[in-house]
């Protein structure tokens, strides 16, 4: 956790994020005016309950929404490229006031605005994701070293060609091979006796020490051995340390991780968590950390935010939200985390369950379930207020509306 | 080796499957009435009768019959075909290299197109590419084959007159040397570029009209699959690497969409082999099929017995072909056991 990282460069920024789905009823505002910046280095955890738009946030950072259904519907996705410190290689030295980051090849690029070839040139290089279920997420029919070796073959054909000791401007065949574009009769052409087939396999040979490299770095056992292994060979622990090694491949920027632990069992997790910072820290990776388990995203994360149907509704560094929640929705999540002090058989709930998204009226998203409503919520969109430089909540009972009713926590009204 | 072990042992069975469907295929023919008119005329006397029954050790009980039979085959002898006028050993080779040249055909067309086709309209669910291969799958699978057939010789052969009939012209026929049997490869066995195109070209409306309702059937299955297999995680995954539609849909999704689609696969060749019965008689192929038919109406039990008993094996060998494919794609398949 770094506290001096407040007045960092942001790695992305996200404005005014709109992203809706159609379906039978009308239009679904799954994600409606999200805006929050992600910045160098730090972890931001995102927490809400289900059907919140936590998971359609991450992937639209991705563009990984499948369109139609999702439409786009406005907003922008800045990501700010950085790179690891030439001068220093990531120790920190003053040329990068001591981040051991500097500025990427493109200042900036608007992530739901570029070609998506482009958007295939950041996937898996310099934005990675991780995905809920390991299980789900690796291909059944491909061994894991095959999988991990895509990442590289996609973005590191020249490193690769390198390694293998083929000169930089190798075309043909051995190219393609290299870049995973092969063309109809490749296979046979490198199949066969002679001086492409040594290449290919010198290739090949670089290829395996790069995905061994990789999985060496989440210290799993005998790398080696386990990259001929099928995803069904491996235990659920072992398959997501195969997808942490296939997304910090490339050493990204930003690793966006939704919900890594929540298919694993908590003596896993905990190894897993670890091993995420870890891998961070050393290599300087911002991480957008999606979750609902509060208590998880308080242990891991720099700073937090609370999304509920829809939008940001509190956002600010781990320490003062949760020393200081001041959204209602924020207070109940924290009050429905069990604690050692609770009695046996209470435990608390909010109300009601998220509403249905369809054309949200212009009203407070939680009112109807929150304690502490009046007239002024169900008339009134509230909107994310600063309340100290490092902590915003929407709620009228920091921000009240220039009419009608102040909603106090003393006055509960339901 | 387990692979080796695994085919070892299911080879193994075969032998004894094939001896029960060789008691089930004996038992049901006969249930058919006694095998010896297909050798009888009208001129003979019921002595002239009882002499080619005891010739055929047809007067013997059932189950001495059966032990007779199977004796022949363990030595080569499938018995006499009245059909053909000939031992069913002797015509079996030439009639089954006309099928399989058939069905080869079909059955290649029907896999590599099925297969190309639902990956297209898989890829582009409900988009135009879909529904129009939706309408070619349903009527594929819908029209029946001696209809389409018909239909289709109505058009090329009677209207426009570009189809032939039959197998090939006798002249060009004539004129290469027959090692395989199968003409196209004999043709290319030859150096014939007139005797290869005109095999081509009697092979082309039989195998479109065999073909059509196995394409049909692989493009549907394949279809559904590559849609399921679209919307999985892993799919997502192999996109949050960076990699291109392309590779996507065909390393990843169309992979596992074979999986289901090579069961259906194996289903289809019964499908295929049934079907060169009716495209047989329609086109005049001088096929196993239409000697099968013309065995049927005349009783020719030696020739019924000796199909049935080869199909059987066939679809056993076929279905093992099949197994082996699976555990190769789909490594959660375990073979054996």
């Amino acid at each position: 956790m770094l506290d001096e990282r407040h007045c960092a460069a942001p790695v992305a920024s996200v404005r005014d994020l709109k992203v809706h789905f159609q379906s039978k009823r009308g239009i679904v505002h799954a994600v409606d005016g999200v805006s929050f910046d992600i910045r160098d280095g730090e972890t931001l955890g995102l927490v809400g309950e289900t059907g919140c738009g936590k998971s359609v946030t991450g992937r639209s950072f991705l563009r990984l929404l499948p369109v139609p259904p999702c439409i786009l519907a406005g907003g922008s996705v800045t990501f700010h490229t950085h790179v690891v410190c030439k001068a220093c290689a990531g120790v920190g030295c003053e040329a990068c006031d001591g981040t051991g980051r500097q500025a990427g090849w493109d200042r900036s690029v608007d992530l739901l605005g570029i070609s998506s070839e482009d958007m295939r040139r950041i996937r898996g290089d310099r934005i990675a994701m991780i995905f809920q279920d390991p299980g789900k997420a690796l291909n059944p029919t491909l061994p894991i070293g095959a999988q991990i070796a895509e990442v590289f073959l996609q973005h590191r054909t020249e490193e690769l060609i390198a390694l293998a000791g083929l000169p930089p401007d190798t075309v043909g065949a051995i190219r393609r091979f290299a870049s995973q574009s092969p063309r109809f009769g490749d296979g046979w052409l490198l199949s066969l006796p002679g001086p492409r087939r040594a290449q290919r396999q010198r290739v090949e040979e670089s290829l395996a020490k790069m995905v061994a490299d990789a999985l060496a770095e989440t210290q799993v056992p005998n790398p080696g051995k386990l990259m001929a292994r099928y995803p069904h060979e491996l235990s659920g622990g072992m398959r997501q340390r195969v997808m942490i090694a296939q997304a910090l491949a490339c050493n990204p920027d930003l690793l966006i991780a939704d919900e890594p632990t929540t298919a694993l069992d908590v003596t896993v997790e905990a190894r897993i968590l670890e091993l995420i910072r870890n891998l961070q820290q050393r290599r300087k990776t911002s991480v957008l950390y999606i979750s609902h388990d509060l208590s998880l995203v308080r242990r891991i994360s720099d700073r937090v935010a609370v999304m509920y149907a829809g939008r940001i509704v509190e956002i600010g560094t781990t320490a003062e939200v949760f020393a200081n929640p001041r959204h209602p929705y924020t207070r109940g999540l924290m009050a429905a985390v069990p604690g050692a002090d609770t009695p046996r058989g209470k435990l608390a709930a909010i109300r009601g369950t998220v509403p249905e998204l369809v054309d949200p009226p212009a009203a407070c998203r939680f009112a109807g379930r929150c304690p502490h409503e009046t007239g002024t919520c169900r008339s009134n969109d509230p909107v994310l207020e600063a309340i100290t430089p490092s902590h915003s909540v929407a709620c009228f009972i920091d921000h009240p509306a220039q009419s009608g009713e102040r909603p106090t926590y003393e006055r509960v009204t339901k | 080796m387990q692979l080796r072990d695994y085919i070892l042992r299911r080879l193994m069975v075969l032998p004894v499957l094939i001896i029960g469907v060789s008691i089930v295929v004996f038992t049901l023919t006969r249930i058919g009435g006694s095998p010896v008119g297909i050798y009888l005329s009208h001129e003979m006397t019921p002595d002239e009768v009882a002499e080619i029954e005891a010739r055929f050790n047809l007067d013997k009980p059932v189950w001495v019959q059966y032990l007779y039979w199977v004796r022949g085959i363990a030595m080569g002898d499938f018995g006499w075909s009245g059909v053909a006028a000939a031992p069913v050993a002797d015509v079996f080779p030439l009639k089954l290299a006309a099928t399989m040249e058939l069905a080869f055909a079909s059955g290649l067309v029907a896999l590599f197109l099925g297969i190309a086709l639902g990956t297209y309209a898989g890829a582009r669910r409900n988009r135009l590419p879909d529904h129009v291969t939706r309408i070619v799958a349903v009527s594929g699978a819908s029209l029946p084959q001696f209809w389409f057939g018909i239909l289709l010789l109505i058009i090329f052969w009677a209207h426009i007159g570009i189809a032939p009939i039959g197998r090939s012209d006798a002249a060009i026929f004539a004129s290469i040397a027959h090692p395989t049997g199968l003409y196209t490869i004999d043709a290319i066995l030859a150096g014939s570029p007139t005797a290869l195109w005109d095999a081509i070209w009697h092979l082309v409306l039989p195998s479109v009209t065999l073909g059509y309702g196995a394409t049909a059937i692989v493009a549907r299955m394949m279809r559904s699959a590559l849609v399921e297999e679209l919307q999985q995680d892993y799919v997502d995954a192999a996109r949050a690497k960076g990699l291109a539609e392309r590779i996507v849909l065909k390393r990843h999704a169309r992979r596992n969409a074979l999986v289901p689609t090579v069961t259906v696969i194996g289903l289809t060749f019964g499908f295929l082999l049934q079907g060169t019965i009716t495209v047989e008689i329609i086109y005049r192929w001088p096929g196993l099929g239409r000697w099968m038919a013309d065995s049927v109406l005349r009783g020719d039990q030696a020739t019924l017995m000796t199909y049935v008993l080869f199909t059987s094996v066939l679809f056993l060998v076929v279905n093992l072909i099949v197994d082996l494919v699976y555990a190769n794609l789909d490594r959660r398949v375990t073979l054996g056991k």
